[in-house]
């Protein structure tokens, strides 16, 4: 019997139907390190610090819904006020029922110095059980003490702080819960008409409802790699960003539609800043969207926003295409004075840092820089620290697989991942010292959310992360270095206001932020290297209000409280 | 003529290897209708008959009557499971079902019938890749390329399951070994001046990738290369006459178009960029990039009407033509193997 030789004419690779932006991009070249000590070292002394809180948000090892996958924020505050940084970690739910009184809640720990935390949940009330996501601070009522909001799947939190004697929800009570079955995530504290009262913007990622969307696998974008998922974001409702302008007396109105932020594409949004992104002295808004261009909305000094993300230069990568943005951080890494950007993005893409060239127009320099290296991770919160005090900003990212379905198939493409750390080496490079950095970094979470500041008041900073199904991580930096530092406190409706600090020559500029990083906060207090420089010339701030003050020269290694109106 | 032997054969003598074997003759002759009667009825004698099973199966499949074939290879590799050409063939049909965890299964049965088959090792390289087994994609590719290492394009498809395996290591090895086999080609020397590159070897990259450009001035890719390495670098003069040497030989090459415009930004030519992007336009209106870069090349030009304007028109062609994105427009890796 004769059979015919068989001609085979294979297909062109399709495209893999997914439903999240994943760019499928190479690491791009390591080059060597320069060889220089990095002489910060991070240690996670979580447990020993009593930071007990289990994260809780969907079953672990499997997740059905996008809702379970996400994760949540943290935030450094100073609730209390006695100059030591306080945590607050949200916490999220279950579709499977708890035994009676077991529910997760979100946590309140006070520092009580010596590097020990106390659950003070119970008796300052800010536990809440439910899905929760992110979290931002800020003043809302004026009275020196650090409020929160907090958003859910569900109704949102408004905890006022009750002169550091413990919090009370009045989301309701200043309409700000937002509709009950929204899924609100990123949300941030501003003075958009330098009115003096802080207004708040909130976004939401998507329309979910359990009872529609379908199971994993049974849609296209239900798949991963060709392997069952949870579905979305892409196939479910864009979510939407909603600003209610803040009419004192604890009241609030929603101002979206007539201040043109309805008017933007909508959008699956993630964490939202707030700053003078353009310096024109009006504070902007940008927000980190999944897979989804990403949404800048210019101050237009009139009551209104304009969004201009894609002619600005921060909706897609620097080749156009759209990305899944989760955390956002701002900060000068190049020491121009103008404030740079830098957003954590999906795993085979890179994240973005987008260099201000100047009046609020940005260029993604992520490949010269250095930080396209590592895009085997999904990346969510980050920070642009500087961890060493040699005065150029670093660049931290946490990061995790939304899927822990896939590294069963995929054993390359871990859930829990390392921390990543870059050392800025001026001139616009990074370079990833993260094998340099400390067994806090190396160590594998599948971690979310992250927070910088000094819990320890020792002159760097510290690193508090959210890890899924776990317990937080507390990175301790224990810097073996002689370079000064400077912290500054602004005083009075400070959040959005842009700092500059001359030293030795040198100029870096860094904004109080309400939320950064993946829904979380930072500390309040601005962290500034000053390398070897033993005091800061000359200190500019740009507050909200539109007013410029100069302070200084101010000695290195201190605390320094400024307070609008007491400048030059 | 002979189908009327053929069925007075039929009526006469019911044998299914008789059948089959006319069949067979009649399919030489370009006769696949009168051929295909006669499988199918050495088929209802004998449901199990290999040689009918097969060949129908391989006429439906040549046919592109792939959900037809699929039985019929299915009922040949029950008959003969150790038969190469069942298996070969069935893995076919099944992959162009979609069913390509199927179809590796039948081909791994296949060569480990016929180990030696580089053909089907670098199909399976290319199947594994699309699956992305990217290990076993990289391993079928490393042994074609043993049994055949003077066809270039093994080189290739090895090169490409190494990059996808994410071993660069090996896939910089592999370049190597065909840019000494293959030193006047300049698709060889582009592939190793590309793994120097990524392996962080600039310097030793950049004379690769000359040597490309010197051998093949039609072969645009290394010209791409090597403009987009110089925008990365900041380095616009070099990265200028590079990039335009790519459109000068693809005009159609949007993303060297959107380079040359961002290269010229960054050495400060801005209404030279302009120019170029609306020459971009020009050479493909439904590519929504060029107005992307425009919209934001008027924004630093301070005209946000127009600026605007560019942003809907790339919104609305990214909308209407998504797979404008999807692709660098280089010259792919190879996908499919000549008979």
């Amino acid at each position: 019997m004769r059979a015919f030789v068989p001609l085979l004419a294979l297909l062109c690779q399709p495209a893999h139907a997914q439903g999240v932006a994943s760019g499928n991009l190479p690491a791009a070249p390591k080059p060597k390190l320069s060889g220089r000590p990095f002489p910060a070292t991070f240690t996670d002394v979580a447990a020993s610090a009593g930071l007990t809180m289990k994260f809780v948000l969907g079953r672990a090892g499997t997740k059905k819904y996008i809702v379970e996958a996400n994760g949540s924020g943290a935030a450094f505050l100073d609730y209390d006020a006695d100059g030591l940084l306080d945590i607050f970690l949200v916490n999220g739910s279950r579709f499977e029922p708890f035994p009676k009184g077991q529910e997760p809640i979100s946590r309140l720990y006070r520092n009580a110095g010596g590097g020990k935390f106390i659950d003070v949940t119970a008796q300052t009330g800010a536990g809440r059980s439910g899905w929760g996501n992110g979290v931002c601070a800020g003043d809302f009522d004026a009275d020196g003490h650090t409020d929160l909001y907090v958003t859910y799947w569900g109704a949102n939190s408004l905890y006022r702080n009750k002169a550091g004697a413990g919090f009370e929800d009045v989301a309701p009570r200043a309409g700000v819960t937002g509709p009950p079955a929204e899924w609100s995530t990123g949300c941030t504290f501003l003075d958009y008409d330098r009115d003096g009262l802080l207004d708040l913007a909130v976004s939401s990622y998507a329309g979910f409802d359990v009872k529609k969307v379908p199971l994993p696998g049974a849609q296209p974008w239900c798949l991963f790699k060709e392997t069952p998922v949870f579905c979305g974001p892409r196939g479910l409702p864009h979510g939407r960003i909603t600003l209610y302008r803040n009419v004192g007396k604890g009241a609030f109105e929603d101002v979206s539609s007539k201040t043109g932020i309805a008017d933007a594409t909508p959008c699956y949004g993630f964490t939202m800043i707030a700053a003078d992104l353009n310096t024109d002295g009006w504070t902007d808004l940008y927000v980190a969207c999944d897979s989804t261009p990403s949404l800048y909305f210019r101050n237009q000094k009139d009551g209104t926003f304009r969004e201009l993300a894609t002619e600005a230069g921060l909706a897609y990568s620097e080749h156009g295409a759209e990305q899944a943005g989760m955390g956002l951080a701002i900060g000068d890494y190049d020491n121009d004075g103008w404030l740079d950007a830098t957003k954590t993005n999906f795993i085979r893409d890179y994240p973005n840092l987008y260099r201000n060239l100047g009046k609020g127009i940005f260029e993604d320099l992520v490949l010269r820089a250095g930080l396209a290296v590592n895009p085997q991770y999904v990346l969510w919160g980050t920070g642009l620290e500087d961890f060493d005090n040699d005065g150029w900003k670093d660049l931290f990212q946490v990061g995790g697989h939304v899927y822990p379905e896939i590294e069963r198939k995929y054993p390359g493409e871990a859930y829990a991942n390392p921390r990543l750390v870059y050392r800025n080496l001026g001139g616009g490079k990074f370079e990833d010292v993260s094998s340099l950095a400390g067994p806090g970094v190396a160590a594998r979470h599948s971690s979310r959310g992250a927070a910088f500041g000094d819990f320890d008041n020792d002159g760097d900073i510290d690193v508090l992360i959210m890890n899924m199904d776990q317990p937080p991580s507390l990175l301790r930096n224990d810097l073996s270095s002689r370079n000064h530092w400077l912290k500054l406190q602004l005083l009075g409706s400070a959040t959005g206001a842009t700092v500059t600090v001359e030293a030795a020559g040198r100029k870096q500029s860094a904004a109080l932020l309400s939320q950064s990083s993946f829904l979380s906060v930072n500390d309040p207090r601005l962290h500034f290297g000053l390398g070897q420089a033993e005091k800061a010339d000359r200190i500019t701030v740009r507050w909200p209000s539109g007013r410029v003050e100069e302070f200084g020269p101010f000695a290195a290694d201190a605390l320094v409280p400024l307070r609008e109106g007491t400048g030059k | 003529m002979i189908l009327l032997a053929s069925l007075f054969l039929l009526a006469q003598a019911p044998d299914p290897d008789a059948l089959s074997e006319r069949a067979t003759g009649l399919a030489r002759q370009n006769r696949p209708q009168e051929a295909e009667k006669l499988w199918l009825a050495a088929l209802k004698i004998a449901p199990g008959h290999f040689a009918a099973s097969l060949n129908l199966g391989f006429l439906y499949h040549s046919r592109g009557d792939y959900a037809e074939a699929e039985p019929m290879l299915a009922r040949a590799v029950r008959s003969q499971p150790n038969d190469f050409n069942a298996r070969y063939l069935y893995g076919a049909a099944l992959q162009a079902l979609g069913r390509s965890d199927d179809a590796l299964r039948q081909w791994r049965q296949a060569i480990s019938i016929r180990p030696d088959h580089a053909k089907l090792l670098q199909i399976m390289a290319v199947e594994y890749g699309k699956g992305r087994y990217f290990r076993e994609s990289a391993a079928a590719a490393a042994r074609a390329l043993e049994l055949q290492p003077d066809d270039s394009s093994l080189y290739l498809v090895a090169i490409k399951a190494h990059q996808d395996a994410a071993d660069h290591p090996a896939a910089l090895r592999i370049a190597e070994a065909m840019v000494k086999r293959f030193p006047s080609m300049a698709r060889a020397q582009f592939e190793y001046g590309y793994e120097l590159h990524r392996a962080a070897r600039p310097d030793e990259a950049l004379p690769h990738l000359k040597k490309a450009m010197e051998l093949d001035p039609s072969y645009e890719e290394p010209f791409f290369f090597y403009g987009e390495i110089m925008v990365k670098e900041g380095r616009w003069e070099e990265a200028i006459p590079a990039l335009r040497r790519t459109i000068a030989i693809r005009r159609d090459y949007i993303a060297a178009w959107v380079m040359l415009a961002r290269a010229l930004i960054g050495h400060g030519r801005l209404e030279l960029a302009k120019t170029e992007l609306l020459k971009a336009i020009e050479a493909d209106p439904k590519h929504p990039q060029p107005h992307l870069l425009l919209s934001q090349l008027y924004f630093r030009l301070g005209e946000e009407t127009l600026a605007a304007k560019e942003k809907d028109l790339s919104l609305k062609l990214r909308r209407e033509n998504p797979e404008a994105l999807e692709s660098r427009q280089g010259r792919p890796f190879p996908a499919a193997v000549k008979p």
